[in-house]
């Protein structure tokens, strides 16, 4: 058997310590770097280019001049394993962009065949297009937090459902904290992974919370705190396993998939971790803390207060 | 029906079901449909902006996707899709890029097609500039009325010009038009006025009427190259938008690009898979082989499940889809996990084998149906709200949450309960049991704590 006693809530205060800095760092560098947004919420092109081995970067950029495409940028990229280039441009019709693509393959395929023919993928998002995107992105992130608080509202009780959404908060500031500070591009796709961790995270929240109600019926022979404090040691070992297990597969798919599937896979590790670690560290304490307010317990913590 | 009875119907259920799920998606590179991004082709999301100041109307979106629908089939491409999203968009699929410059400029046309009498235009700079002969011609709007439009063309092909050498599109019309134009050519031939012939709002040719036309045919010229001319004929066989469309999100996709994603995405797939069953065995040994066939049955009937509606046509697989696959790994490994971590506690708190294996599952379960659920109003959310590609990544994390159920229900609970019977027993330590406990009566020393419900 896997028993644990750790003190989660005495040192409740080293925790929250961690998750103001953590929160500050990430609005600070929210506030001064700023997230990059995708084509899809600008308008604009991107050209990934595959299976270029050994075309050099000047190559790629000269070819991309001479095919008359005004201000590209050309970057590098491993593109599933292969060197492979981003080309972003602002052209946002699409026949344009793709006619610009393959002038750009002829120019580098002149003298020998450099990439082969048609294989890069052109993405075009229309002028405006963006706004559509950012509005449904917002509309489906107020659904499903509120859909979260009113499920967890009904099923538990409201001052559950609020903290959860506090520890929701906090993960998604983090995550996207850590994308403003790594300069990672924040596209659809990063949005809905995040989306979908919110979900995911708050299964740790709830695995907690379902043993705290559980163990709170009846309760006479300690204060809440420390009967909330046995409860996470009791589903630790499983929160761990089950954070770890969930986790695996995301992080495989960091290192091995391509540039979509690398969208998701960064988003779901960073929000995973942040929501595996706020369901102990932040949506548990401050919900014993709210709840020792409660003339109920707030006599239990007075009987069994340390002296 | 006694319980036993009905967990062993449940496991046979299982055992149906997965042998069902091979026979359907093997081989799945075959039998799971690709989407666009991974084997390639042009996806296009177009927008509808109702012309001039009417609304957009749902009657106008069905015609135009009627409309769009036909002009893609002109193209020759084969497995095509046309499919409306939402109120005011559609989305286009077309594998192969051999042609996807002509698909987009086709699908882009409005096509609408006007014929109006030079001398009726009311902007007298525009008159002149026809009259001199200048090539397309913008009209503005409101200084012309046309007298027929590209409505009444049944048919559109085109040819080369035997006398100027031009490439042309003829247009064959209607009873209504053919009588419309014989009117009209018939009070023009004798002055040798002119007629424009205006597509989206510009002048493609302004012939001086020769003749009376009476058969309801007319020759498009203009400086046509032989690809607009074919795109013309298309979008004149196939009617004008009753809305303009403007492309908004477009992806052309080589085709060896996107096998490799999906290559990478499988390897990562099977990879995580691998070692999360390693850490299940080797953390809770026995629990964690069940675990590990349990994440089997959970993958057959994902796979099956995406197979019969990939047979369908309601599925096909993209890259966001396959991170939902890789995200529902995870939760189907967690639900084994908290099985067996529910079971041991209660085995712990002094439980039979026999009686923790019915209530610890069944605890189990419910808390993992609480969480796939709030997972899967998130995915929901995401699935009717947003828009684009990442409706694949909620479509397949929806999917699995749903297999992920399914798998604990026929799966994990009825053969942990009837193991708990006649296999635990026979090597406790294996199956992560002290060796006091005993299957059914109580245990010394340990009176039956109470896990409450």
């Amino acid at each position: 058997m896997h028993k644990f006693n750790i003190d989660f809530m005495g040192n409740r205060r080293i925790m929250f310590g961690i998750s103001l800095t953590l929160i500050a760092i990430s609005i600070a560098a929210l506030a001064f770097r700023g997230l990059q947004f995708g084509v899809e919420f600008k308008g604009g092109t991107v050209i990934n280019v595959a299976n270029a081995k050994g075309v050099s970067q000047a190559e790629m950029a000269n070819a991309v001049a001479a095919a008359g495409i005004k201000d590209a940028s050309v970057q590098t990229a491993v593109v599933n394993g292969q060197t492979g280039f981003i080309i972003r441009t602002s052209v946002t019709d699409p026949a344009t962009a793709n006619g610009d693509a393959q002038k750009a393959a002829a120019e580098l395929n002149k003298t020998t065949v450099r990439i082969p023919a048609g294989d890069f993928q052109v993405t075009t998002i229309g002028p405006g297009w963006g706004k559509s995107v950012t509005n449904a992105a917002l509309i489906a992130l107020a659904v499903s937090l509120l859909a979260i608080l009113l499920y967890v509202s009904i099923r538990f009780e409201y001052k559950m459902s609020v903290t959860a959404i506090l520890a929701l908060v906090h993960d998604i500031l983090i995550t996207l904290g850590i994308y403003a500070l790594i300069g990672y591009e924040v596209t659809p796709n990063t949005v809905a992974a995040l989306l979908a961790v919110l979900g995911y995270s708050l299964y740790d929240t709830i695995v907690v919370f379902h043993r705290i109600k559980e163990n709170s019926q009846g309760l006479v022979k300690q204060s809440f705190m420390s009967m909330a404090n046995e409860s996470i040691n009791q589903v630790l070992v499983r929160s761990i396993n089950t954070s770890l297990t969930s986790l695996i597969p995301v992080v495989v798919l960091l290192i091995f998939g391509g540039p979509t599937l690398k969208d998701y896979a960064l988003a779901l590790t960073i929000g995973l971790i942040s929501g595996a670690y706020s369901s102990i560290g932040v949506a548990a304490p401050i919900y014993a803390m709210w709840k020792e307010r409660e003339p109920k317990y707030a006599a239990l913590a007075k009987k069994f207060a340390k002296a | 029906m006694d319980p036993k009875q009905r967990n062993y119907l449940l496991l046979a259920l299982c055992a149906i079901l997965v042998i069902g799920s091979w026979v359907m998606f093997f081989p799945p590179a075959k039998k799971i449909t690709q989407g666009l991004d991974i084997r390639g082709g042009l996806s296009v999301i177009l927008t509808a902006k109702p012309r001039a100041e009417q609304q957009l109307s749902s009657d106008d979106m069905d015609r135009a996707v009627l409309i769009i629908n036909n002009r893609v089939n002109k193209l020759g491409a084969s497995e095509t899709s046309v499919q409306k999203q939402g109120s005011d968009s559609i989305l286009v699929q077309i594998p192969g890029i051999k042609n996807a410059q002509e698909a987009l400029n086709v699908l882009q046309s409005t096509g609408q097609l006007e014929f109006v009498e030079v001398s009726t235009i009311t902007d007298t700079a525009t008159v002149a500039a026809i009259e001199s002969a200048q090539q397309n011609v913008q009209l503005k709007p409101g200084t012309y009325k046309p007298f027929m439009t590209g409505d009444v063309v049944t048919n559109a092909s085109v040819a080369q010009d035997p006398q100027s050498g031009k490439i042309v599109v003829n247009a064959t019309m209607n009873p209504a038009g053919t009588k419309t134009w014989a009117a009209v050519t018939t009070r023009l031939f004798p002055t040798h006025a002119q007629v424009a012939i205006v597509l989206d709002g510009v002048v493609k040719s302004a012939p001086q009427v020769q003749d009376a036309i009476l058969d309801g045919r007319t020759q498009i010229s203009g400086n046509f190259t032989a690809q607009e001319a074919k795109d013309l004929a298309t979008v004149l066989q196939t009617g004008a938008l009753p809305v303009s469309l403007a492309p908004v999100d477009t992806r052309v996709v080589g085709p060896t690009l996107g096998q490799q994603s999906l290559q990478q995405g499988v390897l990562a797939a099977l990879i995580g898979l691998a070692i999360v069953a390693i850490y299940l065995v080797a953390f809770y040994r026995g629990l964690g082989l069940i675990s590990v066939v349990g994440l089997i049955v959970f993958g057959s009937l994902f796979l099956g499940l995406l197979a019969t509606l990939s047979a369908f046509g309601l599925f096909a697989l993209s890259l966001p889809g396959i991170a939902g696959i890789v995200l529902t790994i995870g939760l189907a490994a967690d639900s084994s996990i908290l099985i067996n971590e529910r079971f041991r506690e209660e085995i712990g708190l002094g439980k039979t084998i026999r009686s923790a294996a019915a209530s610890g599952t069944r605890h189990a379960i419910g808390t993992s149906v609480d969480a796939d659920l709030v997972t899967f109003v998130s995915a929901l959310a995401l699935f009717v709200i947003a828009i684009g590609p990442v409706k694949g990544f909620a479509l397949t994390l929806m999917l699995g949450i749903f297999c992920d159920i399914v798998m604990m229900l026929i799966f994990s609970r009825p053969l942990i309960i009837l193991m708990a019977e006649s296999v635990f027993p026979k090597a406790p330590a294996f199956w992560g049991i002290p060796r006091e406990v005993s299957v059914t009566g109580s245990v010394a020393g340990k009176k039956g704590g109470a896990v409450s419900a």
